[in-house]
């Protein structure tokens, strides 16, 4: 469990100071216009960039003390679309960082669809592939530790994991990520640009504008037509979901 | 040797029979050729002649005070290369990434030559001497490089710096060099060059005793690394997420690889791309993973440097040709290769 108090950084990119806690089990997506600061929040909450204001905690214990090493396995980063250096076999790629038992990168494997990349090289992969293999591996570090408590399975933070996926992929990602989070009492946080895919697959949403976080709760109070429109600057129509009740946001002509 | 292979066993969950059989073959390689080495030479002395004991007084003398140390300085100095230019080409995620590329073997070479020019003296303390000053050297370069790497923080901007410090460096070593060679007398102007062009001639067992205890020493900095190499492979961010402490990282391998190559450099003058060569053509076989790739590298930078040093100091026997010069007609078209073919990302 990640809480945070007062937390904010004051250079540039600056995150104003926010309250809140990031729960096992739950996925929280953070959404936003360009620049809004998702990717900055997200390094705040990996530690990789310190906070300057306030203070985070991770199981209680302030973020900055957990020794490096520890921390890798509490948490887990899977930045926005970056080559790794060299060519990795994707099975290989898959156990960096950790240790895993073959099984479990199988496992993997099978969850996101790569099983039959798995001897490939990453460079030789498409975009979207390299993006779920980016994923897998993230999971499998968390997943590869130790022993697991039961209560918490640690923190996985991923930066706009659908950006290259098709929309069957992307839907076959979020109910993953939705089965991990259950499965593993993972928590997971995801900056996502796509608010429907916010609307249908989050528990809770942070809407943020300007480094600052202007709303959070459910979907469907925080994805309110009327503010997302002025934030983004975009024109927008209100439809109901159908069958499962959640808000969706389409783009007038 | 033993000590690697150790080194690479207590850590893996590879495919560990093939990471052996790899390490097992190279060694077995190098040691035949260090048997070959040992036979061949100005003067022909036989192993088993000198292990029965029948070989003349002078043949053993010359084996145990020329031959042994230098085949033993050819390892060392091959491995370090070799060995350094894998690690530095896993810091800068760049496979044409070299200890060259930062500037330390120029800067440690402008050291030793402004030794040779302005301060040797004919005395027993002039190997010392110039051993301190390439070591010097390397130091300095490294202190210069990340005073200016440290003031531009984290991320791939610093890379970009440590690379572009590097280039400058080599730029004003070489301009020193010229000084150098102009207010240099003509003697010294020859033991430059000849230094230049690198050798192994200089091998005796008070520099060479002290270099293979450092250069065991920045070895084993580098085989500690393997792991934190590969996990550097992810990107910074990510990395750091993953449990990797990349400054710690950055420290280790750029302090290893600066003391090793700037003792290589003072002791052999500059060989060159045997970092750049070895590394490379290994990864094509046995892929990015430093935990192979590091101690794969160093036996097999110290194989081809055995290899070309016995062939420099016999094809032309009784002189000797720079083995400097073979490493560079091997490695400069293959590099020439490299850049022409590699047009898709590393």
């Amino acid at each position: 469990m990640l809480t945070l108090h007062q937390a904010g950084l004051t250079t540039t990119p600056s995150i104003a100071p926010l309250d809140g806690t990031i729960r096992p089990g739950e996925l929280l997506a953070i959404v936003g216009p360009n620049g809004a600061g998702k990717s900055t929040l997200l390094s705040m909450l990996s530690g990789f960039r310190r906070a300057e204001q306030g203070e985070l905690r991770l199981d209680g214990k302030p973020l900055n003390e957990w020794p490096i090493a520890e921390l890798a396995n509490r948490r887990a980063l899977v930045a926005q679309q970056e080559l790794p250096g060299f060519d990795w076999q994707t099975d290989e790629l898959l156990s960096l960082g950790s240790n895993p038992a073959k099984s479990l990168v199988a496992a993997l494997l099978d969850d996101l669809d790569l099983t039959h990349l798995a001897k490939r090289s990453v460079l030789s992969l498409s975009g979207g592939e390299r993006q779920r293999v980016m994923i897998a591996r993230g999971a499998c570090q968390l997943l590869s530790r130790g022993s697991p408590t039961a209560k918490d399975g640690g923190l996985l933070l991923l930066d706009e994991p659908t950006s290259a996926l098709d929309i069957g992929q992307q839907q076959r990602l979020m109910r993953q990520l939705r089965a991990w989070a259950e499965q593993h009492r993972i928590a997971i946080v995801c900056v996502l640009h796509d608010l429907n895919l916010a609307s249908t697959y989050a528990d809770r949403v942070w809407l943020l504008h300007q480094g600052e976080r202007i709303d959070h709760g459910l979907p469907n109070q925080v994805l309110n037509p009327q503010i997302i429109a002025d934030i983004y600057g975009a024109e927008l129509q209100h439809i109901e979901g159908r069958r499962h009740g959640k808000p969706l946001l389409a783009l007038m002509p | 040797m033993i000590a690697i292979l150790n080194a690479y066993r207590f850590r893996a969950r590879l495919p560990i029979n093939r990471a052996v059989r790899v390490l097992v073959g190279l060694t077995a390689a190098l040691l035949l050729a260090l048997g070959w080495s040992a036979a061949s030479g100005a003067l022909g002395i036989s192993p088993w002649g000198l292990l029965s004991g029948q070989a003349d007084p002078l043949s053993v003398q010359v084996w145990w005070q020329l031959r042994l140390p230098r085949l033993l300085l050819g390892v060392a100095v091959g491995a370090m290369l070799a060995g350094s230019g894998a690690a530095m080409q896993g810091l800068f995620r760049n496979p044409l990434a070299d200890p060259t590329l930062l500037g330390l073997a120029s800067g440690a070479g402008l050291f030793v030559a402004v030794w040779i020019v302005l301060f040797q003296d004919s005395g027993a303390g002039s190997l010392y001497g110039q051993f301190a000053a390439g070591f010097l050297g390397a130091l300095c370069v490294c202190l210069i490089v990340f005073g200016i790497a440290k003031r531009q923080g984290g991320g791939s901007a610093a890379v970009m710096t440590l690379l572009l410090a590097g280039l400058a460096i080599n730029t004003l070593a070489g301009a020193g060099g010229g000084v150098l060679a102009f207010i240099a007398s003509d003697e010294q102007l020859r033991q430059l060059s000849l230094w230049g062009m690198g050798t192994l001639t200089n091998a005796l067992w008070r520099t060479t005793a002290l270099a293979l205890v450092l250069i065991a020493i920045a070895l084993w900095l580098l085989m500690r690394s393997a792991r934190e190499l590969d996990l550097l492979q992810l990107g910074e961010s990510t990395a750091h997420a993953a449990g990797l402490d990349a400054a710690r990282l950055k420290r280790r391998v750029v302090v290893a690889t600066s003391l090793g190559v700037g003792l290589c450099v003072a002791l052999t003058g500059v060989i060159g791309f045997l970092g750049l060569l070895v590394p490379h053509c290994l990864r094509l076989w046995l892929g990015p993973g430093h935990r192979l790739l590091l101690p794969a590298s160093m036996l097999g930078g110290a194989l081809l440097l055995v290899v070309a040093d016995t062939l420099a100091r016999t094809v032309a026997a009784p002189a000797e040709i720079p083995v400097g010069l073979l490493t560079s007609l091997l490695g400069g078209p293959y590099f020439l290769y490299l850049l022409m073919r590699r047009n898709r990302a590393c």
